[in-house]
């Protein structure tokens, strides 16, 4: 799954380093900021560009990698930014809009790709977020590769015996795998829970 | 649909997050009271198949192609709370991992996809496929429950993008209730799809949604209602109230009306209203209420096109909630 | 002197009306390596899952199944657990925990153990298994063989008296094999190992026992069942090569027991 850049998150840096608290309690803090300053604020969202900038040479995660990320997500930050443009005098104009989006953008992205998603989920325990939701989020990162790698092989293995084409064909079979995919993710998750048990979870 | 950060103010995102936090909590306590145990893992595997789901990409046309949310399709197949509980997660994730969607409009989009889209689409999908207990009954259910969450939660959204100042109702409304009436059919119909494909080769885990008959009398029905009553009173109804005046009078005294001279309500020229009624909002209501028919009118003749007759009184037999799994 | 699994007519039947288990009765000592042979299907799982009370989903403490001389019940569940470990067949199930080092550590913490001792363990188990310097990876980016190992770690980990194992060397390439089965070797726990690999029956379990639809039809020394041509081919199963020539990594045990055994047939 190379959507999920969490190989970063195995390297070693200044910023892989610290806390992963820190770094969520700063992202936040950011991105506060840069939401709650008023209109025309271009020292703030100056100031924290070069903050990112400084923080993602000192992450050493290739810049090239955090720009196809940053573009891959803006579109809903364009297209609403957009929309702004159409109105006769809001408050905030089109391009502070678009500029505090991808600040913001930037921002999650920096912190998603040098902290471990465990490290997020520890964070999370200790603001007393309920045990079965942290469950389920660490259930759900632990298995997304899983079943991302089955959906991948069933497309292959239908891909080999599909020789039909158009649409309709097209939208039954990925259903088809879909279905399949949930399936067998009920069926594993009472294996797991197998699991769970003989280990003494209770 | 996932609004970023800096697109919503402060006000609007507390506010949702607010009623997010509640009814996130709500559900959690509703799936530790009605989930067996050995069910648990079930939530964060269905969180990861929901995702995995999201990635198959359903070709519309060109390059575009349609994708799933899925809030209506794990409701039908595990219960309300516990789609909301999923749907939570896998917004959690997008958020914090792919940066899809703001972290301080993750409230605002909890509360559109995860509690508004899930819990209404739920909540038609329940009224109908109790009133059409047949396969293709549910079928027509899912499908037309699907369409109602995507445009539900378009709603809200542009709500809060208008509360915010972002953009104008009068944009924000015809665009996102627009564009989604057309992309809810792609949900409604990816959500049948995967339902029957599913109900077919394991009709016990599509009646997931029987044994959650008790809870529509349980107070954590009346909660969810409440959250989500809400939340559209906050977000939608000072917009679409269909009594201008005296809103506006009373929105003056509050001065929370937009002050930059864009129009309260949605103006004529939307495309939305129809010829010879008078007040726009009515006009907007019908408009919708008749869209929402003809959508109607697609899912049974999906349905049809599905299911095919099995015995000649024309009724598959319907999936018995007895067998669901423990 | 107590059995460590005692097994009297045991009999399980599927929520879907198929009967898996008819009757399968069996002893096992402490400290015995004993192998588990069947064709797919013959109930070798489904009799892996009554060892530790996962099956039948009530448990009904009626003498069928002893461990250590207790039959299995609610009170004395989490003991039993924590003297049978089972490995199960697919990796990816029983490693639910995004880090290796936090799958080891599961099981130490269900039994309460404090922080300390809970690091011990890990340190140690992953050591035993040769994972010490993967502690911190993610258990997606293991390979196959690493999974099983880790899994393994993890089963260690709670210091089980009875190791259970379902298809350990299954998906494993030969070097994964081999060092697989040089750690079972290390192992002093009672064993029982349900497997298709008929080398490893031969290697590590002096008896093997053959499961077929449900009933036990064969009872004995390895060797001795395993050149049963007529009994491995009536069961799904087949006379393994290497009882005619000894594979040369087999090392001298095998060669002992060979020529102990006699010339084959």
């Amino acid at each position: 799954m190379n959507l999920l850049g969490h190989q970063s998150a195995q390297r070693q840096s200044p910023i892989h380093r610290l806390p992963a608290g820190l770094k969520l309690g700063v992202a936040l803090t950011l991105i506060l900021g840069t939401v709650l300053m008023p209109k025309e604020s271009l020292a703030w969202l100056a100031g924290v560009a070069v903050f990112l900038a400084i923080v993602a040479l000192l992450s050493r995660i290739s810049p090239w990698f955090l720009l196809q990320r940053l573009l891959m997500l803006s579109p809903f930050v364009a297209s609403v930014a957009l929309a702004n443009t159409f109105q006769p005098a809001a408050r905030t104009s089109w391009r502070e809009v678009a500029a505090r989006g991808v600040l913001c953008l930037a921002t999650v992205i920096l912190v998603s790709n040098t902290t471990p998603f465990s490290e997020m989920l520890r964070v999370l325990r200790q603001m007393r977020v309920p045990a079965l939701l942290i469950t389920t989020l660490a259930l759900m990162f632990r298995y997304l590769f899983v079943l991302a790698d089955e959906t991948q092989r069933m497309r292959r293995a239908r891909a080999s015996r599909t020789f039909a084409r158009g649409r309709g064909f097209a939208w039954r079979t990925l259903a088809t795998v879909a279905g399949q995919l949930f399936i067998r993710a009920s069926e594993r998750a009472e294996r797991i829970y197998d699991a769970m048990c003989a280990r003494g979870w209770k | 649909m996932h609004i970023p950060d800096g697109f919503i103010d402060a006000k609007t995102a507390v506010a949702a997050a607010v009623l997010s936090v509640a009814g996130v909590g709500l559900a959690l306590r509703q799936v530790r009271k009605e989930l067996p145990p050995r069910r648990a893992p079930l939530l964060g595997l269905s969180a990861a198949f929901l995702f995995a789901a999201q990635m198959l990409n359903f070709p519309v046309v060109g390059g575009t192609s349609g994708h799933l949310l899925g809030g209506v399709l794990v409701a039908a197949l595990l219960g309300p709370a516990a789609a909301v509980v999923v749907l939570t997660t896998v917004l959690i994730v997008q958020c914090f991992l792919f940066a899809d969607g703001g972290v301080l409009a993750l409230g605002a989009n909890v509360f559109n996809m995860a509690l508004l889209g899930t819990l209404g689409g739920w909540a038609i999908f329940r009224a109908l496929s109790s009133c059409l207990p047949t396969l293709r009954g549910q079928v027509t259910a899912v499908a037309f429950a699907g369409w109602c969450s995507t445009v539900l939660a378009s709603l809200a959204c542009a709500g809060q993008l208008a509360w915010s100042g972002t953009v104008a109702w009068s944009v924000a409304f015809p665009a996102m209730a627009g564009i989604h009436m057309l992309i809810g059919v792609g949900e409604g119909v990816i959500s049948a799809l995967v339902f029957l494909a599913i109900a077919r080769t394991r009709p016990d885990l599509a009646s997931g949604a029987g044994p959650d008959l008790g809870s529509l009398r349980t107070r954590g029905f009346i909660g969810f209602g409440l959250i989500v009553s809400l939340g559209l009173a906050i977000f939608v109804a000072p917009f679409a109230s269909p009594w201008p005046d005296g809103l506006e009078a009373v929105a003056a005294k509050l001065d929370f009306e937009h002050k930059a001279g864009t129009p309260f309500l949605p103006a004529p020229a939307s495309g939305y209203s129809m010829p010879g009624l008078k007040s726009p909002a009515v006009a907007t209501a019908v408009a919708g209420a008749v869209g929402a028919l003809v959508v109607f009118g697609l899912a049974l003749l999906l349905s049809r096109a599905l299911v095919p007759k099995m015995d000649p009184s024309g009724r598959e037999p319907a999936p018995t909630n007895g067998i669901s799994a423990n | 002197m107590k059995h460590a699994i005692e097994i009297t007519n045991l009999r399980y039947r599927y929520v879907d009306g198929t009967q898996a288990l008819r009757g399968v009765s069996l002893r096992v000592e402490p400290g015995e390596c004993v192998g588990l042979l069947g064709p797919n299907g013959s109930g070798k799982s489904t009799l892996l899952l009554h060892l530790n009370g996962i099956l039948p989903e009530k448990l009904v403490a009626d003498g069928t199944l002893r461990i250590q001389g207790e039959a299995i019940r609610a009170e004395n569940l989490e003991n039993v657990r924590r003297q049978v470990g089972v490995l199960f067949q697919d990796p990816d199930d029983q490693l639910f925990c995004a880090t290796v080092a936090e799958d080891v550590a599961f099981g130490p913490q269900q039994l309460g153990l404090s922080d300390a001792e809970i690091k011990t363990r890990v340190e140690t188990c992953l050591a035993r298994v040769g994972l010490e310097h993967h502690a911190q990876r993610a258990t997606h980016h293991l390979s196959h063989g690493e999974k099983r190992r880790a899994c393994l770690a993890g089963v260690l980990a709670c210091e089980p008296t009875i190791l259970v194992l379902d298809e350990p060397t299954s998906g494993l390439d030969p070097r994964g094999r081999r060092e697989f089965k040089a750690l079972l070797r290390t192992i002093p726990a009672t064993k029982l190992i349900a497997t298709h690999d008929l080398e490893l029956v031969v290697e590590l379990c002096p008896r093997v026992i053959v499961l077929d639809q449900g009933q036990i039809v064969a009872d004995g020394p390895t060797l001795e069942l395993l050149s049963n041509e007529e009994l491995m081919l009536a069961h799904g199963l087949e006379r393994p090569h290497m009882l005619e020539h000894v594979h040369p990594h087999a090392g001298r045990e095998m060669q002992r027991r060979r020529d102990a055994s006699g010339p084959a047939e």
